[in-house]
């Protein structure tokens, strides 16, 4: 619930409420100084009549007949008013009484003067009305203000909890990534502790997070260097010692690959979803395609494979560092698990409201239990990176997810009608808008199909 | 040839000079920025192994430093950085090439190789893949102890092939190097020339990678 609503609701309930018991107390009291005030004119009426000892009898009373009296002597009734009983009225007693007669209830005085008994009385009825008129006069303006009072205690409210209102909409116009710091004006010695302590803990997070980030760029630097060392020597070794030296053969390869999974390594840090910040732009696949395939040629020539590209000329929406390593992976993969003397094909299309890019391989493809697990961080086709004959790091994959999500596009793992290997089919969105916080939903759309 | 190498890291230096010394090449090391534009001031190098992470100055700033003395140096630059904006940036102020650490040893040198050729300053001026001969000094090809008559273009594109044996040449950097900017190349002229060339050249001496480019294997 919200505080505003709750402190309009809470306030104007309980002014209602104090307003109710005020005004019932009110009449109350009202009703006692009516009572008196009429009590004094009765008895005063009583005086009166006791001095004056009307003779007459029936006599007319005035008043709209709300007064009565009977004179008693030797208890004879003596004078009496014409809405007067015969009877006594009440019982020869001094004081105030209340009494039914005429089918009315009535307020009666009586007063004793040697002999003689006066007795009086006033109808009840226009002490409540009175009483009611003085309280209605009394509780009317306050009833008809109630309504305004809502309407200032609401603004009051409003303006008091401003601040409030703009913290609200500063966190809610942050962007997922954004950790810059909050100021909200004006925020009161209840809501600053709250907006500093945020602000401590955000230009925290946002120290951790560059932290992080550089951490990937500066590992690489600190790691590259000493493995162009490392390569350098071992190589120099290699032409002092000869190359049938099984220990430095292993030492060699050793190396390599150390080299290859802090390569993979940096760029799964480099393209997290969750930590990507680059910029998109518009680019033509056909040069990326090509510039890769010139760059793994030797790798691919060494393994005697072919490998082809069939040009759509298909421009996309992305990044370039990721797209060229999304592509590197895919065929570098392709290269890997085909066989000696295989091919492999790369191709870029437009299909309906999709770019399409198709990298095919004769190899033997992927089964389909393991289809789901290929795109898991380390996780290598036929067992741990120690006893698989193909050198890689189980990495390749995770990072073309990466990618993939990062553009919002979709990645099928297929059998391959034209060389009966995998084929691996990546279609990007012709349309692309670029929504970080979609991105996390795209991550349900990595489907791995199977024909 | 003589090479200037720059580079902080001493291992990294002294690896690096052995490797390139059996390979025949002249190294002199340096270990920063100053000390490489002093020497660049005096010595007769032929080339400079730039690293871009060094103690005194930005490697960038040398690379700056060298090419606005008007020389051309061949200036090849290692760096641990590998964002594509680095690699635009360093071939924009003027680096003839780029390496990655970790970098093979074979790719420096097969990159010192190409450099080598276009500086005439290879101790040998003959490349010889399989039957085939290209004589860089003499302008000849020899296929089979036949010298062969080439025209001029396609001279330079096999040329172009055997320099860079192994390596996917496309067609965009076949025309880039034969033409002359602003020159009309008519949309298939490069495949017109490596017919030509095939007629006269060993069956599949050159290869077509389709979609990519042509490539001589080394």
């Amino acid at each position: 619930m919200s505080i505003r609503r709750y402190l309009v609701l809470i306030l104007i309930s309980v002014i209602t409420l104090v307003i109710f018991i005020a005004t019932i107390e009110g009449y109350k009291a009202s009703m006692v100084k009516a009572g008196h005030l009429f009590d004094m004119q009765l008895s005063s009426f009583a005086d009166t009549l006791i001095n004056l000892e009307p003779q007459k009898n029936n006599i007319t009373v005035s008043n709209k007949d709300t007064l009565a009296f009977q004179l008693w002597r030797n208890k004879q009734l003596v004078s009496k008013s014409s809405n007067a009983p015969n009877q006594a009225i009440s019982v020869f007693k001094e004081g105030f009484s209340e009494q039914n007669f005429n089918a009315k209830r009535w307020r009666v005085f009586s007063l004793q003067k040697n002999n003689t008994w006066i007795i009086v009385a006033q109808l009840l009825k226009p002490r409540f009305e009175l009483a009611e008129k003085v309280i209605l006069s009394a509780v009317t303006p306050i009833i008809l203000t109630i309504p305004l009072l809502s309407l200032i205690i609401s603004l009051i409210i409003s303006y008091g909890l401003k601040p409030l209102q703009q913290l609200k909409t500063q966190l809610t116009q942050k962007g997922i990534n954004d950790l810059s710091t909050i100021n909200v004006v004006q925020a009161g010695t209840e809501l600053q502790p709250i907006i500093d302590t945020l602000n401590r803990v955000l230009s925290q997070l946002d120290s951790a997070y560059e932290r992080e980030k550089r951490f990937a760029s500066d590992a690489a630097h600190e790691l590259r260097t000493p493995l162009s060392v490392l390569k350098i020597n071992a190589h120099n070794l290699q032409y002092e010692i000869g190359n049938d030296n099984l220990l430095l053969n292993n030492l060699i390869t050793s190396v390599e690959r150390m080299a290859h999974i802090v390569e993979q390594i940096l760029k799964l840090n480099q393209t997290n979803p969750e930590q990507f910040s680059q910029q998109m732009q518009k680019m033509s696949l056909t040069p990326i395609v090509q510039q890769v395939i010139a760059q793994l040629y030797p790798e691919i020539s060494m393994r005697k494979q072919t490998i082809e590209f069939i040009d759509g000329h298909i421009e996309i929406y992305g990044n370039e560092f990721c797209i060229v390593t999304l592509v590197q992976n895919l065929i570098a993969n392709a290269s890997k698990y085909t066989p000696i003397g295989g091919r492999i094909l790369v191709s870029t299309k437009q299909y309906q409201q999709e770019f399409i890019l198709q990298i095919e391989d004769s190899g033997p493809g992927i089964v389909e239990s393991e289809i789901n697990k290929v795109f898991d961080r380390f996780y290598r086709i036929g067992g741990d990176c120690n006893n698989s004959s193909v050198v890689g790091c189980g990495l390749g994959l995770a990072i073309v997810k990466h990618i993939v999500i990062l553009h919002q596009a979709k990645i099928r793992l297929l059998r391959s009608t034209r060389l009966h290997g995998l084929k691996v089919t990546i279609s990007f969105p012709c349309s692309l808008t670029h929504h970080h916080k979609e991105q996390n939903n795209n991550d349900k759309e990595v489907k791995a199909i199977h024909e | 040839m003589r090479i200037l190498l720059v580079e902080d890291d001493l291992p990294l230096a002294q690896g690096l000079q052995i490797s390139l010394r059996h390979q025949d090449f002249a190294v002199d090391h340096v270990k920063n920025g100053k000390d490489a534009l002093n020497t660049l001031a005096f010595a007769d190098h032929d080339m400079v192994i730039l690293d871009l992470g060094l103690p005194d100055m930005d490697g960038l700033s040398v690379l700056k430093a060298v090419r606005k003395n008007k020389s051309a140096i061949p200036i090849i630059i290692l760096t641990a950085r590998d964002s594509i904006e680095d690699k635009v940036q360093g071939l924009d102020i003027g680096a003839d090439d780029y390496l990655v650490k970790p970098f093979n040893i074979d790719e420096l040198t097969a990159r010192l190789r190409v450099i080598e050729r276009r500086l005439g300053t290879a101790n040998s001026s003959i490349i010889a893949i399989d039957d085939v001969v290209i004589d860089t000094l003499a302008h000849k090809v020899i296929v089979n102890k036949q010298v062969l008559n080439l025209a001029k273009k396609e001279y330079m594109v096999l040329k172009l092939l055997m320099e860079n044996a192994g390596r996917i040449q496309s067609r965009e950097q076949i025309e880039s190097h034969l033409y002359e900017w602003g020159e009309e190349v008519s949309s298939n002229a490069i495949e017109v020339h490596i017919s030509n060339i095939r007629k006269k050249l060993p069956e599949k001496f050159i290869k077509t990678i389709r979609g990519v480019g042509y490539t001589v294997e080394s």
